[in-house]
């Protein structure tokens, strides 16, 4: 609860004021406030006020990851000093990564390339590519139909060479890409289609 | 402990192989493909193409003992294979991708006197390419005599590696435009070695991934 204060009175409690030019009624309560202020001094302190006080208002517990969660959230001022020649050099090397990326692609090796499979199965659920590149798993290496017309692809980077490999429809259907054209039998009595991977970057 | 330090040296892949086709073979098949591995391993053949033998036929729901079959027949050709390359002077040591190769060559129905004659052609590179263009040949009607000597011709005028793919499609391509297949064979090795490149088209590796391998 707070009282405004007539300024009047504020200027005498402080002594800016003279209290003679005060009217009757302010000269009263400016009295009654020295009396308060002579009886609030006079009164002992209470043990442990301070340490009560300051355990209310204590800031509450945090863990370590709500202070670094603070940390990173709240504004900080950052400065960089970097030499002019050193900002060339990052550009450069910048541009030169943008610059390889399409053709590509950083990630390959010498002598690997990217395989592209393409099905076509219009009632399938799922399409995926299996050979020794992945154990096998039908899980490991899905095709896609984004645009659900039935034709399934997915690219993959194996090492330059031939590759068995067939497809696994719906998770149990194993099929001999027909498309392939060049096939080998698999000593279980099917067929595997196998595939030239021809290195992207030339020998 | 010399002793030691080669037995155990000898024994650890063929755990990491054990370990691998645990769950993803019957157990049945098992002894019989483990024998093959060790077997292969103390021959210093690669074991790589034998476990994933054995995974596929695990995949593929194979009765165990067409999986120790399978298996065996690939060790057989993977033997074949690594003996061809010592018989055509090919500089060893020999990389499992390129027994791979040649083996695959075989299963895909080269003889052993073709293989030998590509093999023999090709210096300092890997013939997997070269086999694999002969193949490509034999399997589209070419007979297989023709079809090496095209390619060694190809190889003989610099030609390497993926591009004697290039010569088995050149030939492909003119059987499509109505030549015999001796005609089209003639045709591509007067042009040698001016044989189109298949062209890499732009963005290739676009959504490209890298398959994982022992998952799961």
């Amino acid at each position: 609860m707070t009282h405004d204060l007539d300024p009047r009175i504020h200027r005498a409690l402080d002594g800016e004021l003279d209290r003679a030019a005060l009217t009757p009624e302010e000269r009263a309560l400016v009295e009654r406030l020295d009396a308060a202020a002579r009886a609030l001094s006079d009164v002992p302190p209470v043990p442990g006020l301070a340490h009560r006080v300051m355990g209310i208002i204590r800031r509450p517990f945090e863990s370590p990851l709500e202070r670094f969660r603070r940390w990173v959230t709240s504004p900080h001022p950052v400065t960089v000093s970097l030499r002019p020649v050193y900002s060339v050099i990052i550009a450069v090397l910048f541009v030169a990564l943008l610059w390889r990326t399409p053709e590509t692609g950083p990630l390959l090796a010498e002598h690997e390339g990217v395989a592209q499979f393409v099905a076509r199965f219009p009632e399938a659920h799922s399409v995926a590519v299996v050979g020794p590149f992945n154990d096998w798993r039908p899980e490991a290496t899905p095709l896609s139909d984004d645009d659900h017309d039935g034709v399934w692809d997915a690219r993959v980077i194996l090492p330059a060479g031939p590759h068995e490999y067939m497809f696994v429809v719906d998770g149990e259907r194993w099929v001999a890409d027909p498309m392939a054209g060049k096939y080998v039998d698999d000593g279980f009595g099917r067929q595997n289609a196998v595939m030239e991977v021809q290195p992207v970057r030339s020998e | 402990m010399n002793q030691a330090l080669l037995l155990l040296l000898l024994l650890l892949p063929q755990q990491n192989d054990g370990s691998r086709l645990t769950g993803h073979v019957p157990p049945a098949a098992l002894p019989g493909v483990q024998a093959i591995i060790t077997r292969a391993a103390q021959d210093s053949l690669p074991t790589e193409p034998l476990v994933e033998k054995a995974l596929e036929g695990g995949a593929k729901g194979a009765p165990p003992d067409l999986i120790v079959t399978a298996v065996g027949a690939e060790e057989a050709r993977l033997r074949t294979a690594r003996d061809l390359l010592r018989g055509a002077g090919a500089p060893g040591p020999y990389a499992t991708s390129e027994i791979q190769s040649v083996s695959l060559a075989l299963a895909r129905g080269l003889p052993d006197r073709i293989v030998s004659k590509v093999v023999g052609a090709v210096r300092d590179t890997a013939p997997g390419f070269a086999l694999h263009a002969v193949a490509d040949l034999s399997a589209h009607g070419f007979g297989q005599d023709s079809s090496a000597s095209l390619i060694v011709a190809a190889l003989k005028t610099g030609l390497t590696g993926h591009r004697l793919l290039d010569v088995a499609a050149a030939a492909d391509r003119e059987v499509q435009r109505g030549s015999t297949r001796m005609q089209a064979l003639a045709k591509v090795r007067a042009i040698l070695p001016a044989i189109p490149s298949q062209p890499v088209l732009p963005g290739a590796m676009q959504g490209a991934t890298r398959p994982k391998k022992g998952g799961g």
